[in-house]
């Protein structure tokens, strides 16, 4: 078992073609990408414990354009007043399904970066924790969705470093570990790298 | 059993909106009115009610909310408010200073200035955890409701305040939800761990029966 992060930055990003839309922070063909989409192999198990996104600061909207505050450029034009940063979600997608949902069990934007912050700084920090973590099982396919909806976050037309980010933290479990992590789903058994190991402890004490 | 949150901000193209859009823009929040968060009518808004069905259980684990303009945030499961005043008085709820959204943020954004160098230095810290949760049984509906005693300044789109509520909740479903009431009937808290806990209770049980009934069998 492996602990993995993630980080997305959107770097490059044509901001008008991208805004209100969700992007894939894997393959979504903007900012940094790998080669095909997430996806667990039949002897692999992912847990995801955290995600995370660029926070937003609700503000007057009559502040000065072009201001910065606390790190998150602030616009004064139709759409993005009164907001700094980019007021941007990430949601987790298996398979087709949204993880995240309104509580009329329509799917939503996901995690606001206000409530799940990256980074995390003294002036953003969390108010979300991803407990019960999200497990993807052997076989699916798994994505980590962006959206953001203030083109005025931005200093230009395209996205520089750090002005979009996202964050994944995920444990890769593999071969017997998978396996393992399996049997403790079927057990009602939270998987963890403790509960992994202690598994493997009480099959050797079971064999001695 | 997943773990899910809510964001609501006065920020809308119209009004009963639906998804969020990037043409939003800040509208007036009136003082000392209650807003429902999910359909209250300005800002992001859900298709209806906010309620379990008879195989869910929900329960709310956070709330927050700006801690500018005197904001607070009220439970409301049914037509009952959570929280009171000693008196037994309705209040307003949990005040956005207590239980800011998002944590660190400003409480002394000059609201009367266009400088950003008004805006205070200081991170608002939580005061207050939501302990015990708030448990919303099947078949309840329940309401987050926002109220600000100052209101924002203007009807201005460009020179009112942007105010933020925040809701973090683990929604019990299916199975999870039976084991939810079961736990409720026995006094015991309803969290994803004492859920698993119960789970692996019931099948060690089961296989306690097995090895019962094979060593019966065996004699």
């Amino acid at each position: 078992m492996r602990s993995q992060v993630y980080e997305w930055d959107s770097t490059g990003m044509t901001v008008a073609n991208v805004v209100g839309q969700r992007t894939s922070i894997f393959v979504g063909g903007v900012g940094n990408n790998i080669t095909k989409p997430a996806e667990t192999t039949a002897t692999e198990f992912v847990v995801i414990e955290d995600i995370a996104t660029t926070p937003t600061l609700g503000c007057w909207a009559g502040i000065t354009a072009d201001t910065v505050i606390r790190g998150l450029i602030i616009d004064g034009a139709a759409g993005t007043a009164g907001i700094a940063g980019p007021r941007s979600y990430v949601q987790v997608r298996i398979n087709t399904t949204d993880y995240f949902l309104d509580p009329d069990n329509i799917p939503n934007d996901g995690i606001p970066g206000a409530a799940s912050p990256y980074p995390r700084s003294i002036d953003f920090q969390p108010a979300f924790n991803l407990y019960p973590d999200v497990y993807v099982l052997p076989g699916q396919v798994w994505d980590v969705l962006v959206t953001f909806y203030n083109a005025g976050a931005f200093a230009a037309g395209t996205s520089v470093a750090g002005e979009l980010m996202c964050f994944v933290k995920y444990t890769l479990y593999d071969g017997p570990d998978a396996l393992i992590a399996n049997k403790l789903l079927e057990m009602g058994i939270s998987i963890n790298p403790g509960n992994v190991d202690w598994y493997k402890r009480s099959l050797l004490q079971a064999q001695a | 059993m997943r773990s899910q949150v809510y964001e609501w901000s006065n920020l809308q193209t119209s009004a009963n909106q639906l998804r969020r859009l990037s043409t939003d823009q800040p509208v007036q929040v009136t003082a000392n009115r209650e807003y429902d968060i999910f359909t209250g009518g300005i800002g992001n808004n859900i298709t209806k009610p906010a309620e379990t069905t008879a195989t869910q259980f929900i329960v709310i684990e956070d709330i927050a909310a700006s801690p500018v303009l005197s904001g607070a945030v009220q439970i409301r499961i049914n037509t009952t408010d959570y929280f009171q005043n000693p008196d037994v008085t309705n209040m307003d709820g949990i005040p956005g200073l207590a239980s800011p959204y998002p944590r660190g943020a400003n409480s002394t954004l000059d609201l009367t200035s266009v400088t950003a160098s008004s805006v205070g230095s200081q991170n608002i810290l939580k005061s207050f955890d939501l302990y015990p949760d708030v448990y919303v049984l099947p078949g309840q509906t329940f309401q987050i409701l926002y109220t600000t005693s100052v209101g924002t300044t203007s009807t201005d789109a460009t020179s009112t305040e942007v105010v933020s509520c925040f809701v973090k909740y683990t929604l019990y479903d299916g199975p999870d939800a039976l084991i939810a009431n079961k736990l409720l009937e026995l006094g015991v808290t309803i969290n994803p761990n004492n859920v698993d806990w119960y789970k692996r209770s019931l099948i060690e049980q089961q296989q306690r029966s097995r090895v019962a009934a094979a060593a019966g069998g065996q004699a």
